[in-house]
């Protein structure tokens, strides 16, 4: 009897443990798990996502997704000391610290004319800024590779400007701001007015961002008001053979620093702005109260959106390319915000040398090159999201509100995946753009009565038209983008000099006026004390070399 | 014993000619209890012994990508970095002073609210007083911080009562003055911790007997003469044992509320050894100068201790070592 019940028994139970192996089995020949780590904070997209969906079925690829919470360099110091890679992996603004660590794989092993065109064709003309000096190269850039153009890449600036609330340009009847003392003549003027906004919170006249890397909107200015495009930390001079300074310890920043004392003394930049950290920063501008700062678009955007959608237009900002005279600057400037289209190195996806099936995966990155899943992830599927019109690629306006709606996006774009892939920007070969907000109807269609009527009052169509024509690009790119973790001492000098702007500019901000030269001089002491010359140097060498690659002399 | 020894036959350790006062013989008799503990011996070997093996990265320039014995060894150069560098010695200080601040103040004010509140009668408001002072424990630093950092801007309360009051003409910048960090994180610390840390010298109090209050009282004590004869030196020990933990932990004069208050304007008096070690260990990758940090912080936290252990010894006090 107990035999005849084991004898029974025994062959369920190992039926019932095999069950949950064999449904697993099946699966894993069907689609792969690519895991994927995103530097930045984002939403998971929905399981029900209509791209991903097309993308398992035609690749066989499923995504498992962890996004950025906290700090990145943290994150990333944490992943690195543990060789915890996922198999794709984005580290965004500190991409070349996985770099440096050995975390990729070198894509040109991959990557051929015949196996990839597509990528090919995409990296080849700017392979000499790409590669490194091994002639390896970790990441397909995720932005910056136009086709068919020359034009700047938007219909509004996305990068460094001064920026103003409009309804302060409509208060002094639209007047043209060129320079640093206009423009903060004109800030003190309107806050002398109107010391509260409408909703009755105290304006604030001119705020600064000091936090972490954000930092920028501290240090970056000067370069800006002496008429360069941004370089990062340093200044270049393209007809001094490339002379290379750091251009926030010279007399010349000075000028700027000292206008910020003198603001400070009166008022109209608070001491709260020293020590407040992006949220609180973005959660000021989106009261409305802030009058004016120097940012990057993209940085300052959420605030801007969030006034936007509270229907604040008149509190959304313009950015202004503002100019030292030539008595600040000594010599006579010219404005130069905008700089001819760059590839945007070392930014998007690099393959982890965790990654099981690097060849699937660059196969993959080659598909989603072409035009056809080209045009699915900037515009849709036609019908659904955009739709044609003698050739014409459109958007009705609910369309492109669906697009600008992170809820919809999460259900119906595979954006948290390809945002950090090699993308097409510039023109189709039909003359469309590639991105739908860059579309000329698209743009306009989106585009509210307010700032329809504030660009007319000034005769202008975009916003971007405020700014001068990019100039063209200098043959080493921007400086922003040389790779210092390279070198430990220029790192460890460009870190210290850093930490001593972030230190001690708004000690010089915050000096009594008497005492201002002082401080200045002291600061200026500090930061050749860490020395900032070895960061100099480095960078001086690296920009002389990239333009000898590029350019061959 | 003797009957369990009958039955068993002889014991090892004779059968191995032990003699009967050596470890190997009370071993074997306490060997139940032995091997109770094998588990966490084992724990406290795996999680907090062998982790220490990495230790010798400090005496490398490590790279993570190549293994561990493959990075070059370069003696005592990550030490000798740390010391030259005046960051690293302001880190240094600023850990000793906040800590140094937080120990005085972790002791004077818990023990003060304990024997004021000790001396209240009405056991419905002490205990109501009691909890409102240590629910703050419960709170997360960043909360917490975030509450001072609203409290002490420019526009926040107490900006505003100094302002309005005529104290100061123009808002004092509490969170961007170097000379003001130190002092704001230990009055912070008191803020949340008071009234947890008071509570053991106050069940400490409670164990005097009350014949003592009684006699002193007979003798013409008042309130006060009773709180100084009676009532500290009631938790004399109690304070002896924590005095010697808290100056083990000297070292520690927090991580939390350092990183999150500490903006950049305050960094040469709010940088701690653990955000120095932080700041170059993970976010800058170098992992060697990083634990030569951490090694130098231990090496002086392990020193602290056992001379304040010492120093209790020789005061006649009870040891924890």
């Amino acid at each position: 009897m107990k035999k005849t019940l084991l004898r029974l028994v025994l062959p369920l139970m190992l039926a019932v443990m095999m069950l949950p192996a064999l449904p697993l089995s099946v699966v894993a020949e069907e689609a792969l798990t690519v895991t994927v780590f995103v530097g930045e904070p984002r939403d998971q997209p929905t399981s029900d996502n209509k791209v991903f969906k097309m993308i398992e079925e035609e690749f066989g690829l499923k995504f498992e997704f962890e996004f950025l919470a906290g700090d990145l360099n943290e994150t990333l110091g944490v992943k690195i000391a543990g060789q915890d890679y996922a198999d794709l992996m984005d580290g965004g603004n500190y991409a070349e610290k996985l770099i440096e660590a050995g975390a990729f794989i070198n894509l040109m092993d991959y990557i051929s004319e015949e196996e990839t065109p597509n990528i090919y064709q995409h990296v080849e003309p700017y392979l000499k800024r790409l590669l490194n000096e091994d002639g390896e190269l970790f990441i397909i850039p995720n932005y910056g590779r136009y086709y068919n153009t020359e034009d700047y890449p938007m219909n509004y600036v996305n990068g460094p400007a001064f920026f103003l609330q409009k309804k302060v340009l409509a208060w002094d009847n639209y007047p043209m701001i060129k320079t640093m003392d206009e423009y903060f003549d004109l800030i003190e003027r309107y806050v002398a007015a109107n010391p509260t906004n409408e909703q009755g919170q105290p304006n604030e006249g001119f705020a600064i961002l000091c936090e972490d890397w954000r930092a920028f909107c501290l240090f970056n200015p000067v370069q800006h008001l002496m008429g360069r495009p941004n370089d990062g930390d340093v200044i270049v001079d393209i007809d001094d053979n490339y002379k290379t300074e750091a251009y926030c310890i010279q007399d010349y920043a000075k000028h700027y620093y000292q206008k910020l004392n003198e603001m400070f003394h009166k008022g109209l930049i608070s001491q709260d702005t020293f020590v407040m950290n992006y949220d609180q920063y973005l959660a000021k501008i989106s009261s409305g109260t802030v009058v004016g700062m120097f940012d990057q678009y993209w940085n300052l955007q959420n605030g801007n959106d969030a006034l936007r959608a509270a229907e604040m237009f008149d509190s959304t900002y313009q950015g202004l390319p503002l100019i030292y005279t030539p008595e600040q600057a000594g010599k006579e400037v010219e404005e130069h915000y905008l700089n001819g289209t760059v590839i945007n190195v070392n930014r998007g996806f690099g393959i982890s040398v965790n990654a099981e099936h690097p060849e699937r995966l660059v196969q993959f990155m080659e598909k989603m090159l072409s035009d056809e899943w080209q045009k699915m992830i900037w515009w849709g599927i036609e019908g659904e999201d955009y739709y044609m019109e003698d050739g014409r690629f459109l958007r009705t306006y609910e369309q492109i509100q669906d697009a600008a709606n992170m809820v919809w996006r999460n259900k119906n774009s595979a954006y948290v995946l390809t945002n950090s892939m090699a993308k097409k920007q510039g023109e189709m070969d039909d003359g469309n753009k590639w991105d739908p907000m860059v579309q000329p109807e698209c743009y306009f269609l989106q585009m509210n009565d307010y700032d329809k009527a504030f660009l007319e009052a000034y005769g202008m169509q975009r916003p971007l038209d405020f700014f001068n024509d990019p100039i063209e690009l200098a043959p080493y790119g921007e400086a922003w983008q040389i790779d210092v973790t390279v070198d430990q001492d220029a790192n460890d000098a460009k870190l210290g000099y850093q930490d001593v702007q972030r230190k001690m500019l708004p000690q010089v901000i915050m000096a009594a006026p008497e005492e201002f030269d002082a401080k200045w001089d002291e600061y200026v002491a500090a930061a050749e004390a860490v020395p900032v010359s070895d960061f100099v140097d480095f960078m001086q060498e690296s920009i002389l070399e990239l333009v000898e690659q590029v350019t061959g002399n | 014993m003797r009957r369990a020894k009958a039955s068993t036959g002889t014991a090892l350790p004779d059968r191995l000619g032990l003699s009967k006062h050596s470890f190997w013989h009370t071993l074997w008799q306490q060997r139940q209890l032995a091997f109770m503990s094998v588990p966490m011996l084992l724990y406290i070997f795996l999680f907090n012994y062998f982790p220490l093996w990495g230790w010798i990265t400090a005496f490398m320039d490590y790279k993570p990508v190549l293994p561990l014995l493959e990075n070059k060894w370069v003696g005592l150069e990550n030490f000798k970095w740390l010391f030259s560098r005046p960051e690293f010695l302001g880190a240094v200080r600023n850990t000793f002073a906040m800590a140094a601040i937080n120990l005085v103040f972790g002791f004077v004010f818990p023990i003060l609210l304990a024997l004021f509140l000790n001396e209240i009668r009405r056991t419905r408001f002490k205990r109501t007083v009691q909890t409102v002072t240590y629910l703050p424990h419960f709170l997360s630093w960043v909360i917490v911080v975030g509450i001072a950092q609203t409290m002490l801007s420019s526009t926040g309360a107490i900006n505003q009562l100094l302002v309005s009051t005529g104290i100061v003409s123009r808002p004092v910048f509490f969170l961007g003055e170097g000379r003001y960090f130190w002092w704001l994180v230990g009055f912070i610390h008191i803020w949340k911790e008071c009234g947890w840390n008071s509570i053991i010298y106050l069940a400490a109090m409670t164990a005097i007997d009350p014949g003592q209050y009684e006699a002193a009282e007979m003798d013409g004590a008042g309130r006060f003469k009773k709180m100084w004869y009676i009532s500290l030196p009631g938790i004399r020990s109690t304070f002896m044992v924590l005095l010697i933990m808290n100056i083990g932990y000297l070292m520690e004069a927090g991580f939390e509320i350092q990183y999150l208050m500490g903006q950049n304007v305050v960094m040469d008096w709010s940088q701690t050894i653990d955000i120095f070690a932080l700041k170059y260990g993970i976010n800058r990758g170098q992992y060697s100068r990083a634990i030569a940090a951490g090694i130098f912080k231990s090496i002086v936290s392990i020193a602290l201790m056992t001379s304040a252990n010492f120093a209790a010894k020789r005061l006649g006090e009870d040891t924890l070592l």
